[in-house]
């Protein structure tokens, strides 16, 4: 294998590729960096086994000729002294090659380096490309999806299949969900021109947010192709891959009241900074619970209560109020987390009863759904 | 013992068992492998892990050659896992690590493998934990237990695993073996019964730790029977300066047993038995006027206990200036 290189170019994909591989890997191999030069340009590949990152450069784009004198080929090559040996070469461009025994020679202006390289072939296979079982997305949406319901994912391993977020396509309809049994998040979104059936799979919380920092928002498409045992998100140059997790997520729809006893407008901005007021005389070893309130012309009373401490109370306005009058107390955490990815001025907050979950929706959007349950107090 | 046929030769009986059940294509989720050091529990799992995952396999022989075959021998398979004693035993975060690989899909496959070495060492907890999993297996996961002290795997593990016995070698035929290495025969005799492992032995009987041990041993031996009170002192000028870490800790303990039952064999009339001193030996005659039968046992059965308070990690100096004063009285 060799080639020649932009040095930014290499440095930019070094950097998104190292993002997947970590110093302490299951097996050998994946401590090093995989790279692939065919005729359209090089690949870089990176993987923990979870995640596995690759990026492409391309030969040639819009006229600038990125990589050159290009003999087909692959190597590993250790990823610990990759980053920083490319960081710091004096000269921009690279030239890398590698010979049948693995020895890997990089070379830029006078500098010379000599590494040794491990078989590509002993490198993990990743699945072949399937794809009719694929839909493209805009990337920002995509981040907009993982930011309002990755936060939800159980973080305790005792329900592994919580830990991720379940994504489902039915009805042209693109769903993303994600509970840890005391609280749930999802997203709808339409999906159009997608001819696959319906799909159902889970895919790591952990990943997700590892997508979300390596996307940028710019609005390109990003491509998601489900695979057997992996799913696969591809922009122009990177192309994501992350295992799923194995099992059966729970039915969620039940979950949720169709039916409501009081119903709460309120703007977002207000009700967060109160309940953020209140949350700091909350106990995080009970809940950070505060209690809500319903009061005579449309007013809510948000308080929280800690005997050791001392207690709050704030009076908060709302647009309307409807039905039954309440008192519930919440989870602040729960609740703060919730309202924050709701980027809308007004949400709708739905209850049904003390003791029941209850619904925060966007004002004007019933794409969103956050649900909390309660916490019983006396 | 790269193939199984190879295996059969060595041990026919989990052979068999094995291969019937891969032809029958009724692979059990569990398996317990169970034999001393040296038997091939290793080569076993790592063909049930060929067979499994082999893209070329003819009839139930793994092909060696593919891509998967040759991954699986270098250990950068993706879908098989090998947890080893990290030190003295199997950390809780390796079973973490394990409990979150059995959640996860496959990397490249539908099948799994998840191979335990020295199972045994897993703590009561750690144990509780694999349970789980060995309870409710997930479809298309196969779990490799190994051991060779089956008695401390506890029963709940027992009961879900398939038990494949492994068979002890042959002493003699070890011997043979490693005379036909060009180690003589005295010490194929003794090495035969420290270590059932070919590459072991060559290499213990090239190093000279262990030809210093093995005099250490006898010296000790015949300074309790004529100079009993410098026992104490050679113990602290000689035999811990020499026996520094756990396992040599362990094996001097094994040198010494081996030299007492040597004794005690003479004393039976077994004298073909003996490993550790010849027939004629002029030192041996010695030693058997100077320890009684009863004697002998009681010994062997301190040093058993001593064995038994190392693994407990009682501080080594302690245990053997007890077994001396033991020894002594």
């Amino acid at each position: 294998m060799k080639f020649i290189v932009q040095r930014q170019q290499l440095i930019s994909s070094v950097q998104d590729v190292m993002k997947a591989i970590s110093s302490r890997t299951a097996i050998p191999i994946l401590t090093g960096m995989k790279i692939e030069a065919n005729a359209n340009g090089i690949i870089l590949t990176g993987s923990d086994s979870d995640i596995t990152i690759e990026s492409f450069i391309p030969a040639e784009e819009d006229g600038m000729i990125n990589v050159e004198q290009i003999e087909e080929g692959s190597v590993v090559l250790q990823a610990r002294y990759f980053p920083d040996i490319v960081r710091k070469l004096p000269d921009n461009t690279v030239e890398i090659e590698s010979d049948e025994n693995f020895n890997i020679t990089i070379k830029s202006g006078k500098a010379q380096f000599n590494l040794n390289g491990q078989d590509a072939n002993e490198y993990p296979h990743l699945p072949n490309l399937q794809a009719e079982n694929s839909f493209d997305i805009q990337s920002d949406l995509l981040k907009d999806l993982i930011k309002q319901t990755g936060f939800a994912v159980s973080a305790m391993e005792t329900r592994p299949i919580l830990t991720g977020v379940n994504i489902t396509i039915e009805n042209e309809t693109l769903h993303f969900t994600a509970t840890d049994s005391h609280r749930l998040a999802s997203r709808r979104v339409p999906l159009e021109g997608v001819t696959s059936d319906s799909s159902n799979i889970v895919v790591p919380g952990k990943s997700l947010n590892e997508l979300n920092k390596i996307l940028d928002d710019t609005g390109e498409k990003v491509e998601i192709s489900v695979m057997n045992n992996q799913i696969l998100f591809r922009t122009k140059y990177l192309h994501f891959l992350s295992r799923l997790l194995d099992g059966n997520y729970p039915e969620t729809s039940r979950l949720i009241p169709d039916q409501s006893q009081t119903v709460l407008h309120v703007r977002t901005k207000e009700l967060i900074n109160t309940i953020d007021r209140a949350s700091l005389l909350a106990k995080e070893e009970r809940n950070n619970v505060v209690k809500l309130t319903t009061k005579d012309n449309q007013l809510l009373q948000i308080t929280s209560n800690s005997p050791e401490v001392g207690q709050v109370a704030e009076e908060i306005s709302v647009q309307s109020l409807e039905g039954e009058n309440l008192k519930i107390s919440f989870s602040s955490k729960y609740m703060l987390d919730a309202l924050k990815v709701i980027e809308n001025d007004e949400v709708i907050i739905k209850f049904t009863g003390a003791m029941r979950p209850f619904v925060i929706q966007p004002a004007d959007d019933d794409a969103i759904l956050q649900l909390i349950l309660p916490v019983r107090t006396y | 013992m790269k193939t199984w046929s190879e295996l059969t030769e060595i041990q026919p009986l989990a052979s068999r068992i094995m291969t019937n059940s891969i032809q029958k294509d009724r692979i059990s989720h569990a398996y317990l492998l169970q034999g001393e050091r040296g038997t091939g529990k290793e080569a076993v799992a790592l063909l049930l892990a060929k067979t499994l995952f082999c893209s070329n396999r003819s009839g139930v022989e793994p092909c060696q050659e593919c891509n998967a075959c040759k991954r699986i021998d270098s250990g950068n398979y993706p879908d098989l896992h090998w947890i080893e004693p990290d030190g003295q035993s199997i950390k809780k975060e390796q079973i973490e690590h394990l409990q979150k690989e059995f959640t996860y899909s496959g990397m490249e496959t539908d099948q799994k493998v998840y191979v335990v070495k020295g199972a045994d060492t897993l703590t009561p907890n750690a144990s509780n934990r694999i349970l789980k999993f060995l309870e409710e297996p997930s479809k298309q996961t196969t779990a490799i237990l190994m051991t060779e002290n089956s008695s401390s795997i506890i029963p709940t593990i027992r009961s879900r695993c398939q038990i494949i016995d492994l068979k002890p070698l042959h002493p003699q035929a070890f011997q043979e073996q490693l005379i036909h290495q060009g180690i003589s025969r005295r010490s194929a005799v003794l090495l035969s019964t420290l270590t059932n492992n070919l590459d072991e032995a060559v290499s213990w009987s090239e190093d000279e730790w262990f030809a210093q041990a093995r005099k250490l041993m006898i010296q000790l031996v015949e300074t309790f029977s004529t100079n009993a009170h410098d026992a104490y002192l050679f113990i602290h000028q000689q035999w811990l300066p020499h026996f520094k870490e756990r396992p040599q800790q362990e094996q001097g303990l094994d040198l010494l047993l081996l030299a007492f039952k040597d004794i005690l064999y003479y004393h039976i009339g077994r004298k073909d038995a003996m490993t550790v001193f010849a027939k004629d030996d002029a030192a041996i005659e010695n030693l058997v006027l100077f320890f009684s039968q009863e004697k002998l046992l009681d010994i062997l059965n301190k040093l058993l206990d001593a064995k038994r308070k190392l693994k407990q990690n009682v501080h080594p100096t302690l245990v053997m200036e007890q077994l001396t004063i033991q020894i002594q009285g």
